[in-house]
């Protein structure tokens, strides 16, 4: 087994975190211009935690392995095999080593090992004075929506929402050439390479042309922050929502919540990704598909509506910075989403 | 100061309707007849046992012009809902709730009507009707306790509950305005413009059907959006058909709940009759109650 570099024993001894005192660094204008971090060069450092669910040591060698192979040097938290439950060590301890990476100035970027659940139960514990001042990117899609959502709205802060260490192959010369491609996005976003996406159009796509900041991420995630302190904020924004799993009422019922709590209504664009529902119980038949769900709910607006993005728990999961300013340009034959600077 | 509807005496009518999903016509006749036998007259919307083919018990118009005209009608004195499902969130903002400002009538029902209770509370100051729905009547239950309590409720006899105690609880007295319902909906209407206050108020909670983690999220996101912090007291009910996931939460739904309330030093009591099983006693939503949670016993009564 290889030796982990414990992040612990960089903290001097007898320091307690509790004894430092909590910054508040809210920004209340939800419009404000955001903060990028500092793109990485060669010999910089990822930082590797687990913020929600638990990964073993073995299953995020590709990742580490390729990260390095990318140039980078890799600091695993002590999370990273850790398990307790479900979770990647208890909250105290997702927490603490999660503070560790974001304090940690040798540390330039932090990617989430997996998402599952847990982020919410440690993101009010989280200070992110230091981090404010020195911010870094932090990865990851999911329950990892958490974060992205937080630091959008509370701290104006640029994060990349893309796969985590567990979607890294362990047979690359086995993998899809679009798995491939949504992981080297990866690199490319942290690089500080112009992102650029030409997506397949959809029938069902509204065309139009939109600038606008780039938020969003996991839909049942951003429900359940509604209405907290790092519920997003979408007006004159381009949103993109991807879920999972969800039965179809329920994704109706999400989308529901994004337009009751004001969130589709000042839009400049809509992205739609990934949304593999669940089947319908036998005679629960919900008798709308999801275009039609989405389509009746923004049926008075008219922004551009794009569907199929490559975005969400697939293969097809490109790498997209949250917080940065993107045109969406969907025409009838042609969909495309570039950031611009 | 909440709205209080006129209770029903014999003669009255109660109206029956489905906001939401699908029920088939026969599976409302007990409640139907034992409604009559009570002496109420009963008035049938077309949702129930309408010819509808998928989930709903009709189109979103459908549903909503038939409870607005139940909502409007003066003949009506309650609206009984057939069931619950999903669907009132897709009709709440196109009711027209004028008329009924003006002559509020009970609405009953409990699970996704959540979301008109919730709406009520908030936004009209109008007291409704938590309880057992029709479907609640079948199966030879239509004269156990909970249908009883509900056949109280509607005809003005305060409410006197007691439970056993569960070791979970965190004792303690407290009076107050009572609101709450399906946890998925409460947390689901969070930055709604239904979304529940729950300041100084006992607040009721149950589920079914749901995953432990995502019970644990809905919990934080109550937390997160300040509607644990304040509370004079929590009730909470039933959750049931709970679901794990494959790598196993490690608490159970209770034991999550009573986690997430660990700062708070309000009464709190476990396992109140209150869910989507046969323990399901009529709760007024809006009225004040007092609730007694002491070492062996807890005690819920009106005011």
């Amino acid at each position: 087994m290889k030796r982990k570099d414990f992040l612990s024993s960089i903290v001097p001894l007898g320091v307690s975190f509790a004894s430092i005192a909590k910054g508040r660094e809210f920004i209340e204008d939800p419009d404000a211009p955001t903060v990028i971090p500092r793109y990485l060069k060669k010999g910089d450092t990822i930082g590797i935690t687990c913020p929600a669910g638990f990964i073993t040591e073995l299953d995020i060698q590709s990742a580490v392995m390729k990260l390095k192979e990318w140039g980078f040097q890799v600091k695993v938290g002590n999370t990273v095999g850790k398990k307790n439950f479900t979770f990647g060590g208890t909250d105290e301890e997702r927490r603490y080593d999660m503070q560790q990476m974001l304090d940690d100035n040798g540390i330039s970027a932090i990617l989430c090992a997996r998402g599952g659940y847990g982020a919410i139960r440690i993101i009010d514990a989280l200070d992110f004075k230091k981090f404010s001042k020195h911010p870094k990117w932090i990865i990851g899609f999911s329950d990892i929506t958490v974060l992205h959502s937080h630091l959008n709205r509370n701290l104006r802060i640029a994060t990349i929402h893309s796969k985590m260490c567990n979607s890294f192959p362990d047979d690359w010369s086995k993998a899809e050439s679009e798995q491939i491609e949504s992981i080297e996005s990866i690199n490319k976003c942290l690089t500080g390479e112009k992102m650029n996406y030409l997506i397949t159009p959809n029938a069902n796509n509204k065309t139009g042309l939109a600038d606008g900041e780039l938020v969003g991420g996991n839909l049942k995630t951003l429900e359940s922050l509604a209405g907290s302190k790092s519920d997003i904020s979408t007006k004159n924004k381009i949103l993109f929502v991807e879920d999972t799993g969800e039965y179809l009422y329920s994704i109706d019922r999400m989308f529901w919540n994004l337009k009751r709590t004001g969130k589709l209504s000042g839009l400049k664009g809509l992205i739609i990704g990934g949304f593999k529902a669940k089947k319908d119980d036998e005679g629960e038949e919900f008798g709308k598909t999801v275009a039609e769900i989405v389509l009746e709910k923004i049926s008075e607006y008219n922004y551009p509506v794009c569907f199929d993005f490559p975005v969400g728990h697939q293969k097809n999961n490109f790498a997209l910075k949250c917080g940065v300013m993107h045109r969406l340009a969907v025409h009838l034959n042609e969909c495309r989403l570039n950031e611009i600077r | 100061m909440i709205k209080i509807p006129p209770y029903l005496k014999k003669g009255d009518t109660i109206g029956i309707t489905c906001p939401a999903g699908y029920m088939a016509a026969a599976k409302a006749m007990t409640c139907i007849s034992t409604l009559q036998q009570w002496g109420f007259d009963v008035m049938v919307g077309k949702t129930l046992g309408s010819g509808s083919d998928n989930y709903f018990s009709g189109t979103d118009e459908d549903r909503r012009d038939e409870l607005q005209a139940m909502l409007d009608d003066e003949r009506i004195d309650a609206i009984l809902f057939g069931r619950g499902g999903y669907g009132m969130g897709r009709i709440i903002d196109q009711l027209d709730f004028t008329r009924f400002k003006k002559k509020p009538k009970w609405l009953i029902g409990f699970s996704d009507i959540t979301v008109l209770h919730c709406h009520l509370n908030r936004r009209l100051n109008i007291a409704c009707m938590h309880a057992p729905m029709a479907a609640a009547f079948n199966d030879g239950e239509h004269k156990n306790e909970f249908i009883e309590s509900l056949h109280k409720a509607i005809t003005g006899k305060k409410a006197n509950y007691k439970t056993a105690a569960h070791t979970f609880n965190r004792p303690g007295k407290a009076s107050a305005e009572l609101v709450g319902g399906n946890l998925s909906l409460l947390a689901h209407l969070c930055g709604t413009p239904s979304e529940i206050d729950t300041r100084n108020k006992l607040l009721f909670i149950e589920d079914i059907g749901e995953y432990i983690y995502n019970m644990d999220r809905m919990m934080y996101q109550l937390k997160r959006c300040g509607k644990l912090d304040q509370l004079a007291g929590l009730i909470v009910g039933g959750f049931t058909d709970v679901k794990d996931t494959e790598r196993p939460f490690g608490r159970s739904v209770y034991e999550t709940i009573k986690e997430i309330v660990a700062d708070y030093d309000y009464p709190v009591c476990f396992g109140f009759p209150v869910s989507h099983e046969k323990v399901n006693y009529a709760l007024k939503v809006g009225v004040h109650y007092t609730l007694n949670i002491g070492k062996k016993q807890v005690q819920l009564s009106e005011l």
